[in-house]
């Protein structure tokens, strides 16, 4: 077990807290930069999907694990985020500016949507972010030369010192530095005011409203930079899929970046990372399950995937709350505390007294 | 005078659960209101802290009207509360719970928070710098790092308390401050606030049932049923005013004991 002495405030706000995790952040980032080169292309897309899961996981941490928002229209900001991304490059708009304004109109979409479902909370909020997802749907479905429709639109992929954007190395550097900025970001968020509030008001707005915290304004705020993140992650996805299609951007969507968090973890962005690993690697897994299905001749069911995603969303839930990541710290106390581990240590206590009424 | 609600009146449907009530708090006093069950104490601070309109009547503090602030400006002001059955963020560490109460005195934005620019380092060193002021004075140091889920009852309405004293507030309110702490948590609650109003210059209001702890504290007290005011005036006149009795006893509560002795 660790004892880390604090000698200065400043320590406890720093981004690392001892040389420990220094030393394996460090090892992580070197890793990170010298794997393309050693996996085969295919691999290092898929790397690169992986990095572009976690930034828009990101963002929905924000809102869901942290704020207490539920979002299942997040799918929206991805193709809003995807369908600017690509209509400005087709204007010529150079690509780092691009990537900025599709951010900057899906973070205006999510402060739209934060502050008309202000009132809402839980299921309401999850049935209204849904509808609003089916209306940015049809616009796109009915968006003309703009979206393509549902024939889509070809992505274009700008060059870049006479390399390619989707060049899969280049991708890949791409995709890693954008997700490094989002999580560096988040972290800072996280240690000032503002990712104060938004944990205040997760977990007690009438609370959260008597320090000061101005309710709707908090809530307008994270909904606009969980949207913003998504859309960026929708413009780099776009690269990806090449040709933008409406059905790339469905409710399954939005399921599977519920997903992510649940099983990441809510409330930890290190949750982020399992969770994205976790999605990107699903539907080679699904496949393969599909494959063993096909043995029992149901593997053509409409609608496997998105259940297989509910099942698993609803497994955690019951099962494993706090996600993977909450179920490596359980891990490591076990180690750190043997043999003294009490199974409790995690239990959530009961609330006293607690009711409805403001009290 | 450092708050005045004049008349002030709410209805829930058919409960009138607070009607024409009247109180002055001058600055430095510890002023107590205490009633049963139902009586509209809560609602009352409800009123002061802006989540509820009133129907009728006016807040003022420091002179100022305050009738329709909204409620995330109350603290700024420098009002801030605990409440009955404590609104603590459960799965945070005390410290974090204590840094939310700084709050209002958040310079920096949204900007600044996201790319921590040195404003947003020495303001986090600087409330965290006040945090510790505030542990120190209510010797919450070994819980510093706890989560506040796993602290004892007696330990979480101190860390509410704390976290108010960190806003900085010239008004403190406390709703049922001793409920659901044992004898010996209790004579220490009243010298802490003691502390808090020599030390700090903190006014408070204190809703309470315990009327050992409103007498040994309070410089006065008000007394309410059925959401008006009995009578106002020391906490040996209200104890045994008769009309205070009467509401008491005639009640479906049981008198608390300091009411209950003084009952001929
Ligand atoms: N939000 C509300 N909606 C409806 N009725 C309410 C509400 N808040 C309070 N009441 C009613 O107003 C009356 C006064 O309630 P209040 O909570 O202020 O009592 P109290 O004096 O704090 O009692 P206790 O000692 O039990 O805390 C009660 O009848 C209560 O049911
Ligand atoms: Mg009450």
């Amino acid at each position: 077990m660790r004892f880390v002495l604090t000698t200065r405030y400043a320590q406890d706000v720093a981004l690392f807290r001892h040389n420990g995790q220094r030393f394996w952040y460090g090892l992580l980032a070197i890793a990170l930069l010298v794997a393309p080169w050693l996996m085969t292309n295919f691999y290092v897309g898929e790397a690169a999907m992986v990095f572009i899961w976690a930034i828009a996981g990101v963002g929905v941490m924000l809102l869901v694990g942290y704020t207490g928002l539920v979002s299942l229209g997040h799918a929206a900001f991805l193709a809003i985020g995807a369908y600017t991304h690509a209509a400005l490059l087709r204007y010529g708009v150079p690509l780092p500016l691009a990537l900025l304004l599709a951010t900057g109109a899906a973070a205006a979409a999510g402060a739209l949507v934060g502050y008309a479902a202000l009132r809402m909370t839980g299921v309401y909020l999850a049935v209204a972010t849904l509808a609003f997802e089916r209306i940015v749907a049809y616009l796109v479905e009915h968006g003309g030369a703009l979206t393509g429709g549902v024939r889509g639109v070809a992505m274009t992929q700008p060059q870049w010192f006479g390399i390619s954007v989707i060049h899969s190395h280049f991708f890949y550097y791409l995709c890693l530095g954008v997700l490094a900025l989002c999580i560096f970001g988040a972290v800072n968020l996280l240690r000032s005011p503002t990712g104060r509030a938004f944990v205040a008001v997760r977990d007690s707005e009438v609370c959260a409203e008597s320090m000061g915290v101005h309710l709707a304004r908090t809530k307008t705020v994270a909904f606009a930079l969980s949207a913003a993140l998504t859309g960026l992650a929708g413009a780099l996805m776009a690269h990806k899929i090449g040709h933008l299609v409406p059905e790339a951007f469905g409710v399954n969507v939005s399921i599977q970046l519920l997903l992510l968090v649940v099983v990441g973890g809510l409330g930890s962005l290190h949750g982020v990372v399992f969770g994205a690993i976790f999605v990107g690697f699903l539907p080679q897994i699904l496949a393969l399950a599909r494959d063993q299905l096909a043995a029992f001749g149901v593997d053509r069911v409409p609608g496997l995937e998105v259940g297989a995603y509910g099942a698993i969303l609803v497994l955690f839930l019951i099962f494993e709350p706090l996600g993977v990541y909450g179920r490596w710290l359980k891990i490591r106390a076990w180690f750190d505390e043997f043999p003294l581990y009490r199974k409790a240590t995690y239990k959530k206590q009961k609330s006293y007294l607690r009711t409805e009424r403001v009290h | 005078m450092l708050f005045e609600a004049r008349d002030l009146s709410i209805r829930f449907g058919g409960v009138h659960a607070v009607r024409d009530v009247s109180f002055a708090i001058e600055e430095g006093e510890v002023f107590s209101i205490i009633g049963p069950n139902g009586a509209g104490k809560t609602t009352v601070f409800n009123l002061i802290s802006r989540f509820y309109d009133p129907d009728g009547g006016t807040l003022a503090f420091r002179g100022e009207d305050i009738t329709s602030t909204p409620a995330h400006h109350v603290a700024e002001l420098g009002i801030a509360r605990t409440f009955q059955n404590t609104e603590l963020f459960e799965r945070e560490t005390v410290l974090a719970n204590l840094l939310i109460g700084r709050h209002v005195h958040r310079r920096t934005n949204l900007l600044k928070d996201l790319l921590f620019l040195p404003a947003a380092r020495r303001q986090e060193v600087a409330f965290r710098e006040k945090v510790e002021e505030v542990i120190d004075l209510l010797h919450l140091q070994s819980h510093r790092r706890a989560l506040v889920g796993s602290l004892p009852y007696g330990a979480r309405k101190m860390v509410e308390i704390a976290r108010a004293l960190c806003t900085e507030p010239r008004l403190l309110l406390l709703d049922e401050p001793s409920s659901g702490l044992n004898p010996e948590e209790t004579e220490d609650l009243a010298f802490w606030i003691e502390d808090i109003v020599a030390d700090l210059g903190v006014t408070i209001v204190m809703v309470e049932h315990d009327m050992n702890l409103v007498a040994t504290v309070s410089n006065r007290v008000l007394a309410m049923a059925d959401g008006s005011v009995l009578a106002t005036g020391e906490p040996a006149a209200i104890q045994s005013h008769p009309e205070v009795l009467r509401a008491y006893l005639g009640g479906t509560d049981e008198p608390p004991p300091a009411v209950a002795e003084a009952a001929p």
